[in-house]
């Protein structure tokens, strides 16, 4: 990952200082920020650091990039969690009731409503949307974002569309597999000792169909979950959301090593960490995995 | 007699399916009496499993059509409200069914699995179902019933699992046990274990019990009567001795043949007599014959009207085997207590021959 930073082509010594400037000055910022050391030797330098905790300083903003990650992490896990929610509350319900009745009206409305959400670009969904409810019907802010600690009802005008955009696409991608697990769990063998039982009809559904088929949706949640956390850039722009994405986005452009390097670290803790959750989720819902 | 416990009358299941409309159940009729064993016997696709699904509404609505009548206890479970029919599965009917590796929840423990089932029928304290699930448990021979109620179906092995499913299957004290091809998925000693197991649960509670099963070899350890299906009918009905020693019908014979006869002497370089198998498959239930359904593989066809026109089921006999059309026999055989006639779909009864 480091190297692939660095073999990006563009010198951001010469992107920081503008289009005019001294040999002098050019010589020194590199020196500065270490740029002009062998690229071995700069990624242990920035490897032993990151381990302390020290990111580094970004090469356009001399902030620390740990301060300007802490900075926009907020906007991204609000923006995540909205958005997973907006998806599971999409994704059950609908995935249900199209496994329960497969191949009906239900059904093909459902699988058509998530094919539209899974090829649709989400910049479109976005600008229909802010055209819709913040041009014509004035209802929302067209974008930014307010933290939940200063104005709870700016808060959440602002994260609704957005949330709305990218919980469609999470939402229609999970729907496709919930349908697929509860269909795959209704037609058990254990489903029918439950009706034998003589179960109640929602009894069997809850603890012998939806509890079954938990795994599969646990499962595509957590990488939907990675996915938004890592940023969802084109929605960000769209909605002027303050997130991570964005942040990467500009490092790139500006080849500011240190800000990208750090984001890209971020990203794959986030993997990480999500997926020893679901790793844990997975032997608390299923006794076979436990030991 | 007393009165039956199940009395099932001209029951028909149609299926819908991708290949057009399948008749896999075409007019059953049978009773099972109290602590009477029935046995349902007959190859795959015969349509027994379907013919006791069709009973507790357990075949998926939409692609089933059932009619006729099934009369549990005075109530028709065909046209009982859904409700009704929820109250009836467990202490009305319980069942058994064939793989225990699947027919038990992976992810809920056992004594939530039975206890679900208690109190699905009665206002019972968590804590009283749980004592009961242990005593059912013990009472099916399970070793350490308090601790097996914490375990999940992956930590027992598939023997044990069945007699969990079967402890399921009695925990409402139902009159009548359906058990489709309970023993199939296990090995013989086990087998016969469970065989075991539900006679004497039959013998202490009086339970009426529908065995299911492909194996002769169950049908006469357990059964008191025998009900031979094939192509969804019943084409030979009895009691075991008279169908398993008697078989009327060329289908009932030609699946006695096709058993190994251990007894069978063996040729003079140690050669074991073949197996005598019915030649050709059941007719698809999408395309029945016109006439008798065994009719495309019978062996012996010996009245023209065979082909075109379903044969009755008829009393047979020994001593009206003698003649076409059994039907004029007159009556049951006597000696098996159960006083119930010898039955068979067949105009071929007089080629019987006595089984060695």
């Amino acid at each position: 990952m480091f190297g692939l930073v660095h073999l990006v082509p563009g010198d951001p010594v010469r992107l920081a200082l503008g289009t005019r400037f001294s040999q002098e000055s050019y010589d020194a910022l590199r020196e500065r920020s270490g740029l002009d050391q062998p690229l071995v030797e700069q990624f242990f330098g920035w490897f032993g650091r990151a381990l302390t905790g020290d990111l580094g300083v970004s090469f356009r903003s001399g902030e620390t990039v740990t301060s300007q990650i802490a900075e926009r992490l907020p906007a991204t896990l609000t923006l995540a969690f909205a958005s997973i929610l907006v998806a599971l509350l999409i994704a059950v319900p609908l995935g249900t009731v199209s496994a329960l009745r497969p191949r009906s009206l239900v059904d093909r409305v459902a699988t058509v409503i998530s094919q539209f959400g899974i090829s649709v670009p989400d910049f479109w969904m976005g600008i229909v949307l802010i055209l819709v409810f913040a041009g014509t019907l004035g209802w929302l802010p067209s974008g930014g974002y307010v933290p939940l600690t200063e104005d709870p009802g700016a808060w959440l005008q602002r994260l609704l569309m957005p949330a709305l955009v990218t919980g469609v696409v999470s939402g229609s991608v999970i729907t496709r597999f919930v349908r697929s697990s509860v269909l795959e769990a209704l037609g058990a063998d254990h489903v029918r000792t439950a009706q034998a039982k003589g179960l109640g009809t929602r009894q069997v559904f809850t603890w012998h169909v939806l509890r079954n088929a938990l795994l599969p949706l646990v499962t595509v949640t957590g990488v939907q979950l990675a996915y938004l956390l890592s940023g969802v850039v084109v929605v960000e722009i769209v909605f002027s959301w303050p997130g991570l994405g964005q942040l990467a986005l500009q490092a790139v452009q500006a080849r500011d090593y240190p800000v990208l390097q750090g984001a890209i670290l971020l990203f794959a803790l986030v993997f990480l960490v999500i997926n020893l959750v679901v790793d844990l989720l997975y032997s608390a819902i299923d006794p076979r995995i436990r030991r | 007699m007393t009165a039956p416990v199940l009395e099932v009358e001209d029951l028909r299941v149609r299926l819908r399916t991708p290949r057009g409309p399948a008749d896999v159940v075409n007019g059953l009729s049978y009773t099972v009496g109290a602590g009477e064993t029935v046995a349902v016997v007959g190859e795959s696709g015969s349509g027994k499993s379907v013919s006791v699904l069709a009973l507790l509404g357990l075949l998926p609505a939409r692609v089933a059509t059932v009619t006729g009548r099934a009369v549990l206890q005075g109530e028709d479970l065909l046209t009982m409200p859904p409700q009704r029919l929820r109250q009836v599965r467990g202490p009305g009917a319980g069942m058994v069914f064939q793989d225990p590796m699947t027919s038990l929840n992976p992810v809920l423990t056992i004594g939530r699995q039975l206890v679900e089932g208690i109190r699905a029928h009665g206002d019972v304290s968590k804590q009283a179902a749980r004592g009961r699930a242990a005593e059912l448990l013990r009472e099916v021979g399970l070793p350490d019933p308090e601790r097996a109620l914490d375990r999940y179906p992956h930590e027992l092995s598939g023997g044990m699992r069945q007699r969990v499913v079967i402890a399921i299957a009695l925990s409402n004290s139902p009159s009548l046990l359906i058990a489709d091809e309970a023993t199939t998925a296990l090995d013989v000693t086990v087998q016969a274990q469970i065989i075991d197991l539900v006679e004497k649960l039959q013998d202490e509670h009086g339970t009426g019990v529908i065995w299911i099963t492909h194996d002769l070899g169950v049908v006469a350890g357990i059964a008191d009567r025998v009900l031979v299906m094939y192509g969804g009918r019943c084409v030979e009905d009895g009691t075991v001795d008279d169908v398993l020693e008697r078989p009327a019908h060329p289908y009932t014979r030609g699946l006695l043949g096709s058993l190994p006869d251990l007894a069978a002497p063996v040729g003079p370089d140690g050669e074991v007599p073949e197996l005598t198998a019915v030649p050709g498959l059941p007719p698809p239930p999408t395309d029945l014959p016109p006439g008798c359904v065994f009719w495309p593989r019978c062996p012996v066809r010996a009245d023209p009207r065979c082909e075109t026109e379903q044969p009755p089921l008829a009393v047979v006999s020994r001593a009206a085997a003698a003649g076409p059309g059994g039907a004029t026999a007159s009556g049951a055989h006597a000696g098996d207590g159960a006083g119930l006639p010898h039955r068979a779909a067949t105009w071929c009864a007089e080629e019987e021959v006595p089984r060695g």
